[in-house]
């Protein structure tokens, strides 16, 4: 490999933004822990964009058009059924609880 | 209480269809990207110093993902020339390589392509490239078929 | 030769295993003792016999042919048994039976053995089906092997999923009670007390495993992470919550004759989703860092060995739901403590098994595909965790069955204190998570110091619960400063310029000697890295292997501790005139591997207060 993967950037955000995008290649593992082209390369170009001024808000709808949503670790908000359920559980329970212990 | 029990049953017969529904996955992968990036008829291309003439490409043409670096794209070459040889147009976009070993990789090999466009990633990243080689089917300026990893014989057959 | 007598004694259990249901009645007690033994016994062969193979490099067996290599140090040569899905099934069979024997020493009902080697049975019929590795193929003299994964030549990695498979079987013993107590409805104490040392043995090796696979991921992954949230780490986990709930719960049943029923339908589906994260891993359903290259036939088998466990869970349940009273609590009591505490782990839980799966039901459903991953895990994991710490701090003080009002003071004055030492703590971090999990924290640490000083009965069991109570506290306290004040740095030397490189966090590092090293089967490139802090120096030599056969390159990370803190580098990059380096500071990183060793040893001293 020739490019050498100097796209880490120094800036915290960015390197939190790196965390939380999925390497699409390697498996299961985001794009700051992984050395392959494909991360080296989305790397470079989130930095490029990032220092052209883009928010990371911007980067990631980008992104997503893209490579679609597999390509985000942070599920969007419309699976409101999978941000929810665990609350929602736990209410449930709560309330069989109540009924049946107390 | 008895009806609690039956949650995990429920639970269980969701996981078991998601089960049979991936035992046969499907091989096509559905192409997010409709459109070429622009970037492939702005830039310079490498041997011949012009921009791609998109007359001179016709409704049908091929833009192929490649790297001298990438063991991959070495095995499906022999299509990609016999692909020429049937007179399609063929756009090379060589990402993220080194020029000298490029063009010795592509003096050995032979050049299949109408164009090179020597990529640094700006044009991997637009047109959602995870790895090379991949391969994009175009008709009419519209993605209608994406291949990723080395096309085989029968991903080609049909313009041989 | 090898392969004929796996096979033999892998059809040797079976048959025995016929005989013994079809004449069991006819048996006395004795011979019933001996054929359940013989059947364990002869059960554990295979899986020794493959080690055989690999070890002697049998080559005429395939599996050893695929995942062994002639030059592999000896040491990696036997590991590597287990390393591919074949041998791994069989390494969960042997210890099926391996549990299955020592449990006849303690416990002779037949009725639960039965069911133990029905469901050893049934695993054989699966590795004789989809996954024997005793397969013949017929090679040359010359053969030297496919070799092994790189990612396998290490001795942290694997012996990780053999401990963690000790742990995952050990939840077979509790299953078995469990549906032995729900199938004759005979419900005395000391089921219930065997019970809970079972689940307790499993939970410490449960308890390991995952500590060992997260050090392993820390110390090689190479990017400074402990936790990543990969399906493979989450189906671990959610066994191990369901066990804490059950070990929590099970004291309710024994001290106190309630929560029968529900603890018994932990132990049940705690079992059950350790079978559940098998299949998972071996299925390949869900893509993750872990995954054996493996065809959903496999899982197939799996889902139905699942549904037979499920469907005799809820049939046993329907049966005999009546037996149980109705239990009732005061809602400031030990019990009603320790249910809350239950509900929030169950709930803890689901939410892992919902957010691994979820990715499955989306792309069906949906047609999109998703990820889910730390974000999630984060958000919803950490509220629903946040709860259970604060109780902890009060719940070991609190008595069984009785509603008492006179202590109502001092938790507030304890609650209020630490919300104020968090508040100095955000004034003088400025970080919000770090505040929030002192708050979380320090009611248990006060609780602890108060505990110490005041006199009363302090045995072994209070210093083992006291211990993993207080080692959650750490460990919260750890992880959130590892990962809130972690630095970064990628440091890039080039050749003739100056070697030193001024680090942001004050110090300098240089790079002293880059040299290769030739192994039996891997090319070492070693760097002798040293950082200078104020009058200290410290020497780092992270390094990259090139394995024979294969040629695939490994990173190999080098760490060097600054008290609970921790440099961590690895090579990013290595040319003949350019070297990146990248260099993390890990605070506190050390508390973390310390507080998961007290938790470790806190399990292990109320086991050994029971035995």
């Amino acid at each position: 490999m020739l490019f050498i993967s100097s796209a880490l950037a120094e800036d915290t955000a960015l390197i939190d933004y790196y965390k939380s995008i999925r390497c699409l290649v390697c498996d299961g593992q985001n794009i700051l822990e992984s050395d392959t082209e494909f991360s080296v390369n989305l790397k470079e170009q989130i930095k490029k964009k990032f220092e052209n001024g883009l928010s990371i808000e911007e980067i990631n709808n980008e992104l997503i058009s893209i490579y679609g949503e597999e390509i985000s670790f942070k599920p969007s908000s419309n699976h409101y059924l999978l941000w929810t359920s665990p609350f929602i559980l736990l209410l449930l329970v709560f309330f069989l609880i109540r009924k049946k212990y107390f | 209480m008895k009806k609690t029990l039956l949650v995990p049953i429920l639970g269980f017969l969701i996981l078991a269809i998601c089960t049979f529904y991936y035992l046969n996955p499907s091989p096509e992968k559905k192409t997010k990207q409709k459109k070429i990036a622009d970037e492939v008829f702005t830039t310079q291309t490498f041997f011949k110093n012009e921009i791609v003439d998109k007359n001179n490409l016709g409704d049908f043409y091929i833009v192929n993902f490649f790297a001298s670096w990438c063991k991959p794209c070495l095995a499906e070459h022999p299509l990609l020339m016999a692909m020429k040889e049937k007179g399609i147009k063929i756009i090379g976009i060589n990402f993220r390589d080194d020029e000298e070993n490029f063009t010795t990789w592509i003096n050995e090999n032979g050049n299949p392509f109408e164009y090179i466009i020597r990529d640094d990633g700006t044009i991997a990243y637009k047109m959602g490239l995870i790895g090379v080689p991949e391969t994009y089917f175009i008709t009419n300026d519209e993605i209608t078929n994406k291949i990723q990893g080395p096309l085989f014989y029968e991903d080609v057959e049909k313009y041989l | 030769m090898i392969n004929i007598a796996g096979h033999i004694f892998l059809y040797l259990p079976i048959v025995f295993a016929v005989f013994y249901y079809t004449r069991s009645a006819k048996l006395n007690e004795l011979h019933t003792v001996l054929t359940t033994r013989a059947i364990y016994i002869c059960s554990l062969i295979p899986f020794i016999l493959l080690l055989l193979a690999f070890a002697t490099s049998n080559f005429q067996t395939l599996n050893v042919l695929q995942n062994s290599y002639i030059n592999d140090p000896f040491i990696f040569k036997v590991t590597s048994a287990w390393g591919s899905h074949e041998g791994s099934i069989l390494l969960w069979v042997f210890l099926i039976n391996f549990y299955g024997l020592i449990f006849s020493f303690f416990h002779k009902k037949n009725l639960i053995h039965k069911q133990l080697i029905f469901i050893s049975q049934i695993f054989i019929i699966y590795i004789l089906l989809s996954s024997n590795p005793f397969v013949s193929v017929n090679i040359d003299v010359n053969t030297q092997g496919l070799g092994l994964n790189p990612i396998l030549q290490n001795l942290l990695f694997v012996i990780h999923p053999p401990i963690l498979f000790l742990g995952y079987l050990g939840l077979i013993i509790p299953f078995v009670i469990a549906s032995f107590v729900l199938t004759t409805k005979e419900h005395e104490n000391y089921l219930f007390q065997q019970m809970l040392l079972w689940s307790k043995i499993s939970w410490f090796f449960l308890t390991v495993g995952i500590t060992l696979g997260s050090y392993w991921a820390y110390s090689e992954l190479g990017w400074g992470g402990w936790w990543f949230w990969d399906p493979v780490e989450n189906v671990s986990l959610i066994p191990w919550l369901l066990n804490t709930a059950l070990v929590h719960s099970l004291q309710v049943s024994i001290k106190n004759n309630q929560l029968k029923l529900w603890s018994l339908n932990l132990a049940l589906y705690g079992f059950i989703a350790a079978v559940f994260g098998t299949f998972l891993v071996r299925s390949n359903l869900i893509v993750s860092v872990h995954s054996f290259a493996a065809d959903p036939l496999r899982g197939l088998f799996l889902i139905i060995i699942i549904g037979y466990l499920l469907v005799t869970t809820i049939r046993m349940n329907l049966k005999s739901i009546s037996l149980f009273n109705k239990d009732t609590f005061q809602i400031v009591s030990k019990e009603s403590f320790l249910l809350i505490n239950n509900i929030f782990f169950i709930c803890a839980a689901l939410t892992v098994f919902i957010g691994t799966v979820y990715p499955l039901f989306s792309e069906m459903i949906f047609q999109t595909a998703v990820s889910v991953g730390a974000p999630y895990y984060n958000f919803t994991f950490n509220i629903l965790l946040a709860p259970i710490i604060i109780l902890m701090a009060f719940a070991p003080q609190i008595k069984w069955q009785k509603n008492e009002t006179q202590n109502k003071l001092k938790p507030l004055i304890i609650l209020i204190t630490s919300f104020l030492i968090s508040l100095i703590c955000y004034y003088i971090f400025n970080n919000p998570f770090f505040a929030i999990s002192i708050f979380i924290t320090a009611p248990l640490f006060i609780k602890s110091l108060i505990v110490l000083f005041t006199k009363f009965k302090k045995d072994l069991r209070f210093y083992s619960q006291w211990l993993a109570h207080l080692s959650i506290g750490f460990f919260i306290i750890a992880a959130v400063s590892t990962e809130q004040f972690d630095t970064e740095e990628n440091l890039l030397f080039q050749k003739g310029e100056n070697n030193q490189i001024t680090l942001n966090s004050g110090g300098s590092a240089y790079i002293e000697n880059i040299q290769n090293i030739e192994m039996p089967n891997h090319v070492q490139i070693l760097l002798d890295m040293k950082i200078l802090e104020g009058n200290k120096t410290y020497s780092l030599s992270p390094s990259k292997n090139i394995y024979q056969p294969s040629g695939q390159i490994t990173n190999e990370v080098s760490v060097v501790n600054n008290f609970l803190h921790q440099y961590y580098a690895t090579i990013s990059e290595i040319e003949s005139d350019l070297v990146s380096i990248n260099l993390v500071y890990k605070p506190y990183i050390n508390l973390l591997w310390f507080s998961a060793i007290m938790l470790i040893v806190g399990i292990f001293g109320s086991i050994i207060r029971k035995i």
